[in-house]
C-alpha cells in the first residue's frame, strides 16, 4: 500500500488539490457553456418543453438589424476601452513620484475602482441628465444646452462607454503601479549610466519590463468590454430602442423579458466565440512566456 | 449567463425530484383520515407590503375562526415567486395563490394550471358587482381567478397648477390640441413623458387605440390576431404623430424615468401625465391634494375602455382541497374584508361596492371605472412578453424618430407572425 503510495504520490497529491477546482470548472463553465450550445439549437421558453429547431435561431439572429447593432456597439466599447491601458499607464507613472501630497492623489484615483459599477452607473447617469444634471449645468454655464447624450442613438454608445472607461483605466494604473514597483534598480542604473533619460529610459528601459503587465492589462479590459453589461442595464437598458444594447445585454433581454432562452443562447453562443479569439491570444501568449521561461 | 441555463435545469431537475418524492408521500399517506386534508387550506402569497400581510393574516384568522379550517400562510418574495410559481403549479401546488389577471393569467390558463372558478362567480353573484373588470380574469367566458389590487390608468394633473396657469383639462381631443397649445405657451410641456422604462409609451399607445379603436380590436391585436399593419392603426399612428410633431412631449423623453418626470408637474414645468395611480408616490407631499385624476380623452364616438391592471387571486389546477380554497375566496371577496386588504396599498378596489376609500385619488377612480365599459389590463401584460418586448422598443421609437413609422410597424409585424405562428 504504502510502496503504491510512494510510487503514485508525485502525481497524487497534485491531482487531489486540483480536483476542486476541476469539477467546479466543469460543472459551472464547461458543462454549462455546452449545455448553452445545446439550448442554442432549440426553441424553449424556459419552463415548456424545448423544440429542436437546428440552426433557426442563428439564421434568426443573422437576419436582426438589433444583432448588428448590438455588434457594431461591441466594436465600439472595444476601440475605446483600449484607451484604458496607455491612460492608466500615463496616470501611474504620474502618480509614482516620490512628491508630498501624492499618497492622496493616488487614493483619489483608485476610487473608481471601489465603487460598484451600478454606483457608477446611477451617478453618470444623474451627470447626464438634461436639465438638471451636472453635464447640463456645466454648459448653461456657458450659456449653451448640453446635448441629451443618453437620448441621442448616435452618442448614447459613447457615452456609456465613458462612464465605463473610468473605472477601468484605474484598474489598469492599479496594475502598471504593481509593475512600477518591481521594476529591476539594476537595469534603471545601467541606463542611467549610459545617459538614457526621459523619454528614451522610459521606451527603452522601463517599457520592457512593463510587457507582461501591458499584455494582461490588454486582455482584460478586452474581456471586459466584451462582457459590458451591468453599466448598459442601469444607464439605458439598451435604450433608446435597443441602439446601446450590446451582445451581452440583447442576449439576457431576449432571455429574460421575451423568454426566449434558445435565441439568448444564440446570442451567448456568437459571444462566446467572439470572446474566444482573445482567450486563445490570451492562452497563447502566456503558453509562450512559459516555454521560454522554462 | 451560463450558470443562469445551468440553475434552470438543476432547479427544474431538483423539483422533478422533490416533486415525486412528495407524490410518493402522498400515495403512501392515503390511509391518513380524510378529514385532516379537507381542513387544511395552504395560501402562497407574494405581497412585499407589511400592512397588507398583517391585514391577510387578521382576515386569515378570522376566517380560520368561522371555519374551524387551519391555514398555512407561504409568504415569497415578490419577484421571486414570479419564477417559482411555474414550478410550483406543476409539482406540488397550494390551494390558493396570488398572481396577475390578463396574459399572465392566460398563459397558465392555456397550460390547464388554473382551476375555473366560474361556479364561485356564479354563486356568489360578483358579475353584479365586478363591471367591466371581470374581462380581466376571464377566458372563452370563464372565470379563473378574484381581481385584487387595481391600477387605473389616466391623465394626472395638478389642479392649483392649472388654476394658476388658465389650463383646462382635456376630455375630447379637440380640446387636448387647444390644452396642448396653451401649455406651450406657458412654458410648459403638454406631456411630462418618461419613456427611459420603454412601457410609458406602450400606455400611451393603449390609450389611443382603446379610444380609437376600442376594446375589441386591442384585445385582437394583444392576442396576435391581428396585425400591425391593419388599416385600423393608421388613425392611432396618425393621431399620435400630431402630437409628436406638435412637441406636445417632454423633450428628451427617453432620458427620463417616470419618477424624474412626475416632479415636472409641480415645477410646473409640464402639465400633464398619463400614467396609474402610483405617481402620487412621485409627488411631494405638499401639492398632493391637488393630484387630480381625468381619463383620457375621447376620440371616437365609443364606449369608453381603459387600461385598468389588477393583480389577482387563483386556484391552481392542481390544489388539494378547492372545496375550501372557494370558502375562503367567497370570504376574503367580501366587501370588507377585501377592503381592509387592499387599503394599505392605496389600490382601486376592482368591486364598486366597497365603503369609500381615505384616499380621495381612489374614490375619483373607482368613480371613474363606474363609467368604463371594459378593460385592458396593459401592452406588456396582456400580449406575450416576447411580442411587448419589441412593441415597447418599437413605440419608443417611433416617439423619437416618427418617421420611421413603417419600418417600425413591419418590425412588429415580423416579429408579430413569428410568435403567434400566423
Amino acid at each position: 500500500m504504502s510502496n503504491v503510495w510512494r510510487r503514485h504520490r508525485g502525481w497524487i497529491t497534485p491531482a487531489i488539490f486540483i480536483l476542486p477546482a476541476i469539477v467546479l470548472f466543469g460543472v459551472v463553465i464547461v458543462a454549462s457553456s455546452l449545455q448553452s450550445v445545446w439550448i442554442s439549437l432549440h426553441e424553449w421558453d424556459g419552463f415548456g418543453p424545448m423544440q429542436w429547431i437546428g440552426l433557426g435561431n442563428y439564421e434568426e439572429l443573422f437576419a436582426d438589424p438589433q444583432f448588428y447593432t448590438s455588434l457594431k456597439n461591441n466594436v465600439i466599447w472595444l476601440v475605446i476601452f483600449m484607451l484604458a491601458p496607455p491612460l492608466g499607464l500615463g496616470i501611474a507613472l504620474l502618480v509614482n513620484q516620490q512628491i508630498k501630497g501624492m499618497r492622496i492623489v493616488k487614493s483619489l484615483f483608485f476610487v473608481p475602482l471601489v465603487l460598484a459599477s451600478v454606483a457608477v452607473g446611477v451617478v453618470f447617469t444623474w451627470v447626464y441628465t438634461p436639465q438638471f444634471g451636472l453635464l447640463a449645468l456645466l454648459f448653461s454655464a456657458f450659456g449653451a444646452s448640453a446635448p441629451a447624450l443618453l437620448s441621442d442613438e448616435n452618442l448614447v454608445t459613447f457615452a456609456v462607454v465613458f462612464a465605463a472607461l473610468w473605472p477601468q483605466i484605474a484598474f489598469c494604473m492599479v496594475l502598471y503601479l504593481a509593475g512600477l514597483n518591481s521594476l529591476s534598480e539594476d537595469l534603471i542604473g545601467a541606463g542611467r549610466v549610459d545617459g538614457a533619460r526621459g523619454w528614451n529610459m522610459l521606451r527603452h528601459v522601463v517599457l520592457p519590463q512593463l510587457t507582461q503587465v501591458s499584455f494582461i492589462a490588454i486582455a482584460i479590459t478586452a474581456i471586459g468590454a466584451l462582457r459590458s453589461f451591468d453599466m448598459i442595464s442601469v444607464m439605458t437598458q439598451g435604450g433608446p430602442f435597443g441602439s446601446s444594447s450590446v451582445l451581452a445585454y440583447q442576449m439576457y433581454e431576449q432571455s429574460i423579458f421575451s423568454y426566449r432562452f434558445g435565441y439568448g443562447a444564440a446570442i451567448a453562443t456568437i459571444l462566446f466565440l467572439i470572446m474566444l479569439v482573445f482567450i486563445v491570444w490570451y492562452l497563447n501568449r502566456i503558453m509562450r512566456a512559459e516555454d521560454r521561461s522554462a | 449567463m451560463h450558470s443562469l441555463f445551468g440553475g434552470a435545469t438543476t432547479r427544474r431537475a431538483f423539483l422533478k425530484t422533490v416533486g415525486g418524492g412528495a407524490a410518493a408521500l402522498a400515495v403512501g399517506g392515503i390511509a391518513m383520515p380524510a378529514i385532516a386534508q379537507s381542513n387544511n387550506l395552504t395560501i402562497v402569497f407574494n405581497g412585499n407590503n407589511e400592512n397588507q400581510t398583517n391585514a391577510l393574516k387578521a382576515i386569515i384568522a378570522a376566517f380560520e375562526q368561522q371555519s374551524g379550517a387551519t391555514v398555512t400562510l407561504n409568504q415569497m418574495d415578490h419577484e421571486a415567486h414570479k419564477t417559482a410559481i411555474r414550478n410550483y403549479l406543476v409539482a406540488g401546488a397550494p390551494d390558493i395563490c396570488f398572481w396577475f389577471s390578463g396574459n399572465r393569467m392566460k398563459a397558465f390558463v392555456d397550460r390547464g394550471l388554473f382551476d375555473d372558478i366560474s361556479d364561485l362567480f356564479v354563486q356568489e353573484n360578483y358579475q353584479s358587482v365586478l363591471g367591466g373588470t371581470i374581462n380581466a380574469v376571464t377566458v372563452n367566458g370563464k372565470q379563473y381567478g378574484l381581481p385584487l389590487a387595481g391600477t387605473l390608468w389616466g391623465n394626472f394633473y395638478l389642479k392649483n397648477v392649472f388654476e394658476e396657469k388658465g389650463l383646462v383639462a382635456p376630455t375630447t381631443w379637440d380640446e387636448l390640441l387647444t390644452y396642448g397649445e396653451a401649455a406651450k405657451s406657458a412654458g410648459m410641456a403638454p406631456f411630462a413623458f418618461a419613456s427611459k422604462e420603454l412601457w410609458p409609451c406602450a400606455g400611451f399607445f393603449d390609450a389611443l387605440n382603446l379610444r380609437i379603436n376600442g376594446l375589441e380590436s386591442h384585445i385582437a391585436l394583444m392576442d396576435g390576431k391581428m396585425s400591425y399593419l391593419d388599416p385600423a392603426l393608421t388613425a392611432v399612428f396618425d393621431r399620435w404623430e400630431e402630437l409628436i410633431k406638435g412637441g406636445f412631449f417632454l423633450e428628451n423623453h427617453s432620458s427620463y424615468g417616470w419618477q424624474e418626470a412626475a416632479p415636472l408637474l409641480a415645477q410646473r414645468k409640464a402639465g400633464i401625465m398619463n400614467l396609474g395611480n402610483f405617481i402620487k408616490y412621485a409627488i411631494p407631499e405638499a401639492d398632493l391634494p391637488h393630484l387630480t385624476f381625468v381619463p383620457f380623452p375621447k376620440i371616437a364616438d365609443i364606449p369608453r375602455f381603459d387600461d385598468f391592471s389588477t393583480d389577482s387571486v387563483h386556484i391552481p389546477a392542481n390544489a388539494k382541497n378547492k372545496e375550501l380554497g372557494r370558502q375562503f375566496l367567497a370570504f376574503f371577496y367580501q366587501p370588507e374584508n377585501l377592503a381592509a386588504y387592499l387599503a394599505p396599498a392605496g389600490n382601486v378596489p376592482p368591486r364598486n361596492d366597497l365603503p369609500p376609500s381615505s384616499d380621495p385619488l381612489v374614490n375619483a377612480a373607482v368613480e371613474s371605472l363606474k363609467q368604463v365599459q371594459g378593460t385592458a389590463q396593459y401592452y406588456d401584460r396582456d400580449t406575450d412578453p416576447d411580442m411587448a418586448q419589441a412593441g415597447l422598443n418599437g413605440f419608443q421609437e417611433f416617439m423619437v424618430r416618427p418617421e420611421r413609422r413603417q419600418d417600425i410597424l413591419n418590425r412588429l409585424e415580423q416579429t408579430r407572425t413569428r410568435i403567434f405562428k400566423v
